[in-house]
């Protein structure tokens, strides 16, 4: 490619995301998975949220519930699991961890994928996307793909079509792609697909004559920020080249806790909706505090299923907290002021808290007077303590601590094993 | 048979802690002669773990490793990093099973052996019709 000198070394962005990742994390502890069909279940196995190109090749669509698709199952070869969190977790944490060994720049987005700061020729820049590839492959047991763009805008256009363009081999570099290409891309896709632009913003984009990504990035800058928004205009100079969306390296600080579950069977009680929030409120206290983190502000919800559109309630409370905390006690109170809202005999299929206004704890240390009687007491660091002695459920306060009570609890009925991160887990080798 | 060392002996956050947090307690006007000496107790994760996002730990099933100290129901600490040689203990996939073997490359092929005279050798034409999942570094044996 015959480039300006200068453009050459312009820092650019690799987004970095596995392939399948759910599924592919599974198959890096069972090779026998290797390709057969494999979908990952949601929360309570309900339905497909990760299908591996096998899979996708049978029409099993995203989102196919579990239920219709559990009768061809055997015929299919099909082989179905529960989400394992504790497997995926520790695997992207190895992505991660490996990932930001190439860049002191590098944003986790989610789960399964990353932005880093790269720069090079693009000679170098597509040797390092193969060295990232095939090193997450092998250290770590996971594929990936690897798109390099002046942009992140550019950089996740193009996730997809890399992808399912064997020609890339899984590593794509923006700019090394003919014009031709690209541009061919950019008007084969709507502006409803690209990153950050609301549905509902297309109908207008389309009124003025922007129907693909190509008409957008030929738009005017000035007159899609006077018409739309700034972040409208940021879109449209991302899509020529021109990097505006910035790097966010730490979240924590304005980021937000959440848990949440669906229940395996619903709960129709207040007292039901009591012991959930006693559970929630102790893991958000173990949480914060193992982040060294205080909250200011605990939000409880409860809600009915998206399924059962009749005798819908969706109550949920905000209660500001007397002062930063990550004590259990105060934080399962404040849950506590979803209850009244909580109509009896309502079939409730989920419910959560979560804790924002997040600071670290110890930042200004409250006068003795202010300080609440159980962090002192450590209350919070003993149930931790005890929680990871012996078990999850072993102890709780309150309604949190019933052990064997909670039927509510998640649905795993076809969880792999907690590979690496339980000792009785341990993924097996044969000696035979 | 099948013993669990416990989650306890391997503790990847106490050894942080412990390097950060003197263990000696300071009182005023009376400093521990001890405490400029300390440097953090001795760490079996920096010890056995070269590489935290690429070593695993897998269990043993099965006796064929006797010969190389690896019985059934042992940790192994496998590296999926290092580049497997000659005389490398393997975790290998066979017939889509985890299988650990002893690693062999010759002049006329390689060969996965089993440590134990039971077991026969298994022949692969070269190295590139093998899938390696990784180099086991480290066996964790109860005694």
């Amino acid at each position: 490619m015959s480039k300006p000198a200068v453009m050459r070394h312009m820092p650019q962005t690799a987004h970095v995301d596995v392939n399948c990742f759910y599924a592919s994390a599974e198959r890096a502890f069972d090779p026998s998975l290797e390709g057969r069909p494999v979908i990952v279940l949601s929360n309570n196995d309900g339905c497909a949220v990760t299908r591996s190109p096998e899979a996708k090749a049978l029409g099993i669509a995203m989102g196919e519930p579990w239920f219709k698709l559990a009768p061809r199952a055997k015929q299919w070869g099909l082989v179905a699991l529960s989400s394992n969190y504790e497997l995926y977790g520790d695997i992207s944490a190895r992505v991660m961890e490996l990932l930001g060994r190439y860049s002191a720049w590098l944003e986790v987005y989610s789960i399964d994928e990353a932005f880093l700061g790269v720069k090079g020729t693009p000679d170098e820049l597509l040797a390092l996307g193969r060295d990232m590839k095939a090193t997450v492959r092998g250290n770590v047991g996971v594929p990936v793909c690897v798109i390099i763009a002046p942009t992140k805008t550019l950089a996740k256009l193009a996730n997809k079509w890399a992808k399912n363009n064997p020609g890339f081999d899984g590593v794509c570099h923006w700019d090394s792609v003919p014009a031709a290409d690209r541009e061919s891309l950019m008007r084969r896709l709507s502006v409803i697909e690209i990153w950050g632009v609301a549905t509902r913003l297309t109908k207008r984009l389309n009124a003025l004559g922007i129907h693909s990504i190509l008409d957008l990035s030929r738009a005017d800058p000035v007159m899609i920020r006077d018409r739309f928004s700034v972040v409208m205009m940021r879109t449209v100079l991302e899509l020529q080249g021109t990097p505006c969306i910035p790097m966010e390296e730490e979240r924590i600080g304005r980021d937000q806790l959440i848990f949440s579950r669906s229940f395996a069977t619903p709960i129709t009680t207040a007292a039901g909706i009591r012991q959930v929030m006693s559970v929630y409120g102790q893991q958000a206290s173990a949480r914060l505090a193992k982040h060294g983190l205080q909250a200011k502000v605990l939000t409880a919800f409860a809600g009915t299923s998206h399924f059962n559109p009749k005798d819908t309630s969706y109550p949920s409370v905000r209660v500001p907290l007397p002062m930063p905390t990550a004590d259990p006690v105060i934080l399962t109170k404040a849950a506590h002021a979803l209850l009244p809202r909580i109509c009896e005999g309502i079939r409730y299929a989920r419910a959560g808290i979560m804790v924002t206004d997040l600071r670290p704890s110890g930042n200004q240390a409250p006068l003795a007077l202010f300080e609440n009687p159980h962090e002192e007491r450590h209350v919070g660091a003993l149930l931790e303590d005890i929680t990871r002695r012996y078990g999850r459920g072993s102890i709780g306060l309150g309604h949190g601590g019933i052990r064997g009570g909670p039927d509510w609890t998640m649905k795993r009925d076809m969880l792999s094993p907690r590979y690496t991160t339980h000792w009785d887990e341990l993924p097996l080798v044969k000696a035979a | 048979m099948g013993v669990v060392v416990g989650p306890r002996v391997i503790d990847a956050g106490a050894s942080l802690l412990s390097v950060l947090i003197s263990p000696v307690a300071v009182a005023a006007g009376y400093p521990s002669p001890a405490q400029d000496y300390f440097d953090g107790r001795i760490d079996l994760n920096e010890h056995l773990i070269k590489d935290v996002t690429s070593t695993y730990v897998v269990r043993v099933s099965g006796d064929s490793m006797e010969g190389a100290g690896i019985s059934d129901g042992d940790e192994l600490i496998v590296n999926r990093a290092l580049e497997p040689v000659d005389g490398s203990v393997v975790v290998a996939v066979l017939d889509g099973e985890l299988t650990i073997k002893r690693l062999r490359i010759t002049g006329v092929g390689v060969v996965l052996q089993a440590e134990n005279p039971a077991y026969p050798d298994i022949r692969v034409p070269s190295l590139s019709d093998l899938v390696v999942w990784g180099v086991a570094t480290r066996c964790l044996h109860v005694v």
